[in-house]
């Protein structure tokens, strides 16, 4: 009995530490490359060789390589998690952040959030909430295949 | 019309990619070590799956649509309506990935889902966009009946699978005959009762005996019983009275006093208005042959309707046999039908035997689901028996509907719920309501009409071979039309009548109410 309770302890914390840590590259990265397009400027779509400048623009950025490398990290977690975890847990789980982005607009840059808004931060999190009141994985793992 | 297709295109794709990156992930197994080795390893790995460039493809796609969609409507409106992904993820990872959803995680959807779709609408400007969300609403509704049709051509499918498969295998020779005990609780006498009795005395079978229980000598059905146990004596047969169990589900505390008295191992439990075929055991019977058997049940059809009642009950239970079906098929089956519940006591001990259902109102899909839980299939057998529905009016059929309805909503909430998106009749209504012109609308009835026609002559008159589906096919609206409107009347009553009694279900217990008799 301890050691399945062990092991299940074991299966959330590497659950939740690899969700969090998803929801972070994913929300940094988003930044980072909406930074980055926002340096550029409007892309100019009128001739074939605006296209290939802006694209050459794009991918001479530091900026967007930056945010290209936290999307990459955040889709390496988002794999990583699905390896054992439900997709409908890690799905779930993640619309934290769309909870998370509104709130922490308000609570740093002060940004007025209306009351909608404010009820759907918190149907979001007591959402989630309930998720994680459900076990990461309901499916049983797939034997002799287990990677690592 | 752009708005909705658009939409689809997003959620469809969106999801189905991120359910083949599931897929293709499961496949590689779980990670247990994250040093940068094994992390290479399984992103190496999963660089051979099939699914998971598939899954990049469908997410590339799902995210160029979504680009174009914020190009074309504002981020207030896009990041809510793209919400529905959440619903239709659920849905693919409950049918197609198999994963368990419990009441918690859809309610998790539910908030989630209204969740994202309020912190995200601009408040004032989403007054501005309220003619996004009708045009949505209205395509929405106006292709809703696509579901039900296509839930009933999959049971119509699901049908020609099932009847073309027992067919094919029904002659083959079978020597797998253990000595069993068939349980019969009475109580009262059905239209033919001494024909279905009788049914089971003259099996191909080569060692069985039959059990009946009544509650008191007084009971109708004693006499008939001892006719029969005087017109077979070849066949063990007893009668018992059963003044020992007593519970609120009588038929089950019948059948716990049975299955004490009982000589074999292998039980079979039929209701007292069935009737059977002569091989009728050794159909049930071969299906344990397979270890991983739990429980069989059977699909029914009608002798004959002797009333407008009983005609609409025949085709009830058509219906209800198509979704049986499409269960077996997609999930396989987690219940069993009071038509034939037979399992061995090994697996009847595992669940606690009979006592535990003492109180339950639906005792049939309760033992069915308990040993599903243990890991059992529970398997149909291959023909359906024959019942003799009773001489009812049309107020005794709607109240019985009614009571098998209420207790579906206590047993199984969103199932019962999600009957709303089987109903044809009223979507195809309402898109017939909603379509603008009238020819659209012909489209919407015709459709309903034909697939839904389709699927009973499938079912009822193909598949089951039932005389009164095959007679009386045409009512089949007329019955969604009923169905559709008990469904609606079924949230809001708690009380049902049985025999004479009140109770009010509780997580699908019978609690008794009054004394006195009330209507439900």
């Amino acid at each position: 009995m301890d050691e399945s309770n062990s092991a299940t302890r074991a299966l959330q914390a590497k659950t939740y530490i690899l969700l969090f840590l998803m929801m972070a590259l994913g929300s940094v990265g988003n930044t980072v490359l909406d930074k980055g397009m926002k340096n550029l400027g409007p892309v100019d779509f009128s001739s074939r060789s605006a296209i290939w400048q802006g694209l050459f623009h794009t991918f001479t950025n530091g900026t967007i390589w930056l945010g290209i490398l936290f999307m990459l990290l955040f889709m390496v977690c988002h794999m990583l998690v699905l390896s054992w975890a439900d997709y409908s847990f890690v799905m779930l789980f993640s619309a934290l952040t769309y909870a998370l982005v509104p709130l922490l607009g308000y609570i740093w840059l002060k940004e007025y959030v209306p009351v909608a808004r404010r009820f759907g931060i918190i149907l979001i999190i007591f959402g989630v909430f309930l998720v994680s009141r459900t076990p990461p994985r309901t499916t049983q793992p797939i034997s002799g295949r287990s990677a690592g | 019309m752009r708005t909705a297709l658009i939409l689809g295109f997003v959620v469809l794709t969106g999801t189905s990619g991120e359910i083949s990156l599931t897929h293709a992930m499961k496949q590689i197994g779980e990670v247990k070590h994250f040093s940068p080795a094994d992390i290479s390893y399984v992103l190496l790995r999963s660089l051979r799956q099939v699914w998971l460039w598939i899954a990049v493809a469908l997410m590339a796609l799902s995210f160029y649509a979504f680009l174009t969609m914020l190009s074309w409507y504002p981020v207030s409106f896009v990041v809510p309506a793209t919400s529905l992904a959440y619903v239709a993820g659920a849905l693919g990872a409950k049918f197609l990935l198999k994963e368990r959803l419990t009441a918690i995680r859809w309610g998790g959807v539910a908030c989630i889902s209204l969740g994202v779709a309020l912190a995200w609408t601009d408040p004032m400007p989403a007054l501005v966009h309220l003619h996004y969300w009708a045009a949505v609403l209205r395509d929405v509704l106006l292709f809703a009946p696509l579901i039900p049709l296509f839930f009933y051509a999959f049971g119509a499918w699901a049908a020609w699978r099932f009847f073309r498969h027992s067919r094919a295998t029904n002659s083959n020779p079978n020597d797998f005959t253990p000595a069993l005990s068939i349980l019969k609780p009475l109580h009262g006498l059905d239209r033919g009762a001494y024909d279905n009795f009788a049914s089971f005395c003259r099996q191909d079978y080569p060692a069985y005996e039959i059990l009946f229980a009544v509650g008191d000598d007084s009971d109708p059905a004693v006499p008939v019983v001892r006719r029969l146990i005087s017109d077979f004596p070849q066949i063990p047969i007893r009668l018992l009275v059963n003044r020992e169990i007593q519970g609120t589900n009588d038929k089950v505390a019948k059948l716990c006093f049975l299955a004490r008295h009982a000589n074999y191992d292998l039980l079979v439990v039929t209701d007292s208005d069935v009737r059977v075929a002569p091989d009728y055991l050794r159909r049930v019977i071969r299906i344990f042959s397979d270890a991983r058997i739990g429980a069989v049940t059977a699909l029914y059809r009608a002798l004959e309707a002797p009333s407008f009642g009983a005609v609409m009950d025949t085709i009830g239970s058509l219906s209800f046999s198509s979704s049986a079906l499409i269960a077996r098929r997609l999930e396989g089956l987690k219940f069993t039908m009071g038509s034939t519940m037979a399992l061995t006591r090994e697996r009847l001990a595992e669940i606690g035997g009979f006592e535990p259902l003492l109180e339950m109102h639906s005792d049939d899909y309760e033992l069915g689901r308990r040993i599903a839980e243990k890991g059992y299939s529970i398997e149909l057998a291959p023909e359906p028996v024959d019942m003799e529905f009773p001489s009812e009016g049309i107020r005794d059929y709607l109240r019985h509907e009614l009571r098998w309805l209420i207790g579906l909503r206590h047993i199984r909430p969103g199932g019962h719920f999600g009957l709303l998106m089987t109903q044809g009749i009223f979507w195809a209504a309402l898109a017939a309501a909603l379509a603008g012109s009238w020819s659209a609308s012909a489209v919407w009835v015709a459709a309903y009409v034909i697939v839904r026609l389709f699927t009973g002559y499938v079912v009822g008159v193909w598949g089951l071979r039932d005389p009164v589906v095959r007679r009386y096919l045409w009512l089949l609206p007329l019955h969604d039309l009923f169905w559709f409107f008990l469904w609606v009347v079924s949230f809001g009553v708690n009380k049902i009548q049985w025999r004479g009694l009140a109770f009010s279900l509780r997580k699908g217990r019978m609690i008794p109410v009054a004394s006195r008799p009330q209507r439900t």
